[in-house]
C-alpha cells in the first residue's frame, strides 16, 4: 500500500537574489495515508519547502516528485493546475476572500478544477455538507466571512482543502490563531475527513506541541543540510 | 469563466473608491462628449441654418453681424435698409426673387419678423429644404401671423389664436400694440432652426403696429386697426433682404456692386463663406476646448491607476488565496485589468447618461438663449473611437499594478507574511 505520494530527492533551492542556498534536501518521502508533521523554526526553510512541494518555486537543482509525477517536468501553467486537482491548502489565518459567501469560499477550487469538480459532484451540496460536518452552524452559510471566528473561519478553510478530495492537504500553521481547545478539535477534524477521502496531510508548524498527534514527524533542521553547513562554520 | 465573478465581487468588496474612480471618468467623459457634442451641433444648426440664398444684403456692418442679426436673430441690426433700395436692388435684371427681413418686435420672448409671402416660397435651410406647414398657410391678411413650431409648441398657440405683439424686445407693458392682434393661421413645422421660433408677419403688418408711433413710444393720436388698414402701408425700411440670383457666376459682381452703392452704405455678404469664416473663427476656441477635455480625461484615468495601485497592499493576501486555489499568476494581472476595464465602461456609460440628462433639461433653454438646438443623438463614429481609446488606455494603464501584483503573486507564493 506505502508509494510516496511526495518524494523529494537532492533539492536544493535558492533564491535569485541570495547567494546561498536556503534548502538542502537529500531525501524526503511522504507515504500515502500517513499524515506527516514538519517542525520547524522560522526561518528554517519551511515555507519555501511548502513553495517547492506546491510547485509555487521550482527547485534550483533535484527532483520533486508528486503522485509519482514530476513538477520540473511541468511547464507553470501546467503545475498551476496540478496544484489546484491535487492539493488542498491552509494558511495559518486569513484563508478567506471577504466577498465572497461560506459556500463560495469554499467552492472556490472546483472554480478553478474541473477534476474537483467533478469529484464533488454537486459542488454546493456538497460544500454544505462539509461545513455541517466541520460543526458550521447553517446560518451563516451565506453570511459574509468576517462574521465568524478565527476557528470557525480555519474549519471553513479546512473545507475548501477538502472539497474535490484532493490527495494531499497542505496545511501552513493552521492552528496558530486557535487556543489549545479548538486546535485539538481542529486536528481530529481534519485527521477524519481526510481518512474518509484518502487524502495524506502535510502539516508544519514551529510549534512542536502538535506532534504528539502526528504518527510521522521531521525536524526540518534535521534533512535540510543547509543547517548543519552553517552549525559546521 | 468564473474569473470575471470573482473580478466583480471582489470590485464590488471596494464599491467605495472605485465608484469614486468611475465618477471622476463619468464625468471626464461627460465633459469631451459634451463639448464635442455642443460643437458639433452648433456647427449643424450654424451650416444648416440657411441654404440656396445667394446674398444677404444689409446696413453696412461686418459681415458676420449682419448675418448673426438677419438670420440667426442674435443681436440686432445697427441700421436699416431703406425700402426704396431693396426694390431697386430688386428690379436688377440678374436678380430672380428678393425677400424682405424686418425685426425689432416680440411677442412674449420670440422675435417677430416681417416679410413678404416670397419667403415661404424661397427661403431653404438644411439641404435645400423648403418651409412646410404643419396646419394653416401663408399669411394672407394684414393682421396675420405665421408661427414656428417651437413657439406654437411653448405658448400651446392653436389656429385662430388672437396674439398681441411687443414693441422691441422686451416686453414691457406700456409697450404693447395691443390694439392691433394678430390671427394665427399657420403652423410650421420643426426646422431645427431659428425660424423655429419666430413669429412671421407680413411687412404691411409691421408698418400697420407702428403707424401711430413715433420713435418707440405711442403717439397720442391713435389710429385704430381697420383705419390702419386702409392707410397706404408701404414700409420705407427694412432691417435686410435675401436674395437669390438668376446666374450664379455674377454674385461676385453683385456684392461688389452692393458693396459700393452710392444712395447708402451697404454690406452684401454671402451666407456660406460668411458662415464658414465665423466658423473658423470659433473652431479654434473649440479645438482648445476639446484638448482640456482630453486632457480631464487623462486625469481621470490616472485617478484610476492611482485607485489600483494604493488597493495592492490589502490585495497581497487576495492573490494569495487564488493562487493556492489554482489562479494561474497571469489571472492575477486580468483581475486587474477586468477591473480597470469595468470602471472605464461604466464610467463612460455613466458620463453618456449624464450628458444625455443635462442636454434633455438644457435643450430648450440653449436653444433659447443661443439659437443651437442641441439633438440627442447616439454617440457617432468619432466618440465611439473617444470610447475605445479610453478602454484601451485604461487596460493599458491597468498592466501597472497588474504586473506589479503579479511579481510578487510569484514571490510571495502561497504564503504571505503580513
Amino acid at each position: 500500500m506505502n508509494k510516496p505520494v511526495i518524494h523529494l530527492s537532492n533539492i536544493r533551492f535558492r533564491y535569485s537574489t541570495q547567494a546561498k542556498d536556503i534548502l538542502n534536501i537529500e531525501n524526503l518521502q511522504v507515504y500515502e495515508g500517513k499524515h506527516l508533521f514538519i517542525q520547524g523554526s522560522s526561518g528554517s526553510g519551511k515555507t519555501t519547502l511548502l513553495n517547492i512541494i506546491t510547485g509555487i518555486n521550482q527547485a534550483s537543482s533535484g527532483d520533486v516528485k508528486i503522485l509519482g509525477k514530476s513538477l520540473q517536468k511541468m511547464s507553470v501553467i501546467q503545475r498551476d493546475q496540478f496544484r489546484v486537482d491535487e492539493l488542498g491548502v491552509i494558511f495559518q489565518q486569513f484563508n478567506l476572500l471577504p466577498y465572497l459567501s461560506l459556500l463560495e469560499n469554499v467552492q472556490l477550487p472546483c472554480w478553478f478544477s474541473k477534476q474537483r469538480k467533478h469529484l464533488a459532484g454537486n459542488t454546493s451540496q456538497m460544500a454544505k455538507r462539509l461545513l455541517n460536518e466541520l460543526d458550521i452552524p447553517e446560518n451563516l452559510f451565506n453570511k459574509a466571512v468576517n462574521t465568524l471566528s478565527t476557528g470557525q473561519q480555519q474549519r471553513v478553510a479546512m473545507a475548501r482543502a477538502l472539497i474535490g478530495q484532493p490527495k494531499i492537504i497542505i496545511a501552513d500553521e493552521p492552528t496558530s490563531a486557535l487556543d489549545s481547545n479548538n486546535r485539538k478539535r481542529f486536528l481530529d477534524l481534519l485527521f477524519l475527513e481526510a481518512d474518509k477521502q484518502g487524502s495524506t496531510v502535510v502539516f508544519v508548524s514551529h510549534d512542536s506541541y502538535m506532534a504528539q498527534y502526528f504518527p510521522h514527524k521531521i525536524e526540518l533542521s534535521e534533512i535540510n543540510r543547509i543547517n548543519s553547513d552553517l552549525a559546521a562554520v | 469563466m468564473r474569473l470575471l465573478t470573482i473580478a466583480i465581487k471582489s470590485a464590488w468588496n471596494r464599491k467605495i473608491s472605485l465608484s469614486l474612480a468611475i465618477f471622476s471618468i463619468a464625468m471626464s467623459i461627460l465633459l469631451l462628449l459634451g463639448v464635442d457634442n455642443i460643437r458639433k451641433q452648433a456647427k449643424n444648426t450654424f451650416i444648416n441654418t440657411i441654404s440656396q440664398t445667394d446674398l444677404i444684403v444689409g446696413a453696412r456692418s461686418s459681415p458676420v453681424n449682419l448675418l448673426l442679426y438677419s438670420i440667426f436673430h442674435i443681436g440686432n441690426a445697427t441700421n436699416n435698409v431703406s425700402y426704396k433700395t431693396y426694390q431697386h436692388i430688386k428690379a436688377q435684371k440678374n436678380v430672380k426673387w428678393a425677400v424682405p427681413v424686418s425685426l425689432g418686435d416680440s411677442h412674449r420672448g420670440f422675435r417677430v419678423m416681417g416679410t413678404n409671402s416670397d419667403y415661404f416660397r424661397y427661403y431653404r435651410y438644411a439641404n435645400a429644404q423648403s418651409l412646410q406647414f404643419q396646419q394653416g398657410s401663408p399669411f394672407m391678411m394684414l393682421y396675420d401671423a405665421v408661427i414656428g413650431y417651437d413657439v406654437a409648441q411653448a405658448l400651446r398657440y392653436k389656429l385662430g389664436d388672437e396674439i398681441i405683439l411687443s414693441h422691441g424686445l422686451a416686453a414691457l407693458k406700456q409697450a404693447q400694440h395691443d390694439d392691433k392682434p394678430f390671427r394665427i393661421v399657420g403652423i410650421l413645422n420643426k426646422t431645427n432652426t431659428p425660424v423655429d421660433r419666430t413669429v412671421l408677419v407680413s411687412l404691411e403688418g409691421i408698418e400697420a403696429i407702428h403707424i401711430d408711433w413715433q420713435s418707440g413710444t405711442r403717439s397720442p393720436i391713435k389710429i385704430s386697426a381697420d383705419k390702419a388698414a386702409k392707410m397706404g402701408l408701404e414700409p420705407k425700411s427694412i432691417t435686410a433682404f435675401m436674395l437669390g440670383l438668376e446666374n450664379k457666376m455674377t454674385i461676385f459682381r453683385l456684392q461688389r456692386e452692393i458693396n459700393q452703392y452710392h444712395n447708402e452704405p451697404l454690406s452684401a455678404i454671402i451666407p456660406g463663406s460668411t458662415l464658414a469664416y465665423l466658423w473658423q473663427t470659433v473652431g479654434q476656441f473649440e479645438q482648445v476646448l476639446m484638448v482640456v477635455s482630453a486632457l480631464v480625461l487623462m486625469t481621470g484615468l490616472m485617478g484610476l491607476l492611482t485607485t489600483l495601485l494604493t488597493t495592492l497592499n490589502e490585495r497581497r493576501r487576495e492573490m494569495a488565496v487564488l493562487r493556492a486555489v489554482g489562479a494561474h499568476a497571469y489571472h492575477v494581472i486580468v483581475l486587474f485589468m477586468l477591473e480597470s476595464m469595468f470602471v472605464v465602461v461604466t464610467g463612460c456609460l455613466l458620463g453618456t447618461g449624464l450628458l444625455y440628462a443635462i442636454l434633455k433639461i438644457l435643450q430648450s433653454f440653449i436653444a433659447n438663449n443661443y439659437g443651437i438646438h442641441l439633438m440627442l443623438n447616439p454617440p457617432d463614429t468619432q466618440q465611439l473611437l473617444i470610447f475605445l481609446i479610453a478602454v484601451l488606455l485604461s487596460i493599458l494603464l491597468s498592466l501597472i499594478p497588474g504586473f506589479i501584483a503579479y511579481k510578487r503573486s510569484l514571490q510571495d507564493g502561497l504564503m504571505v507574511k503580513i
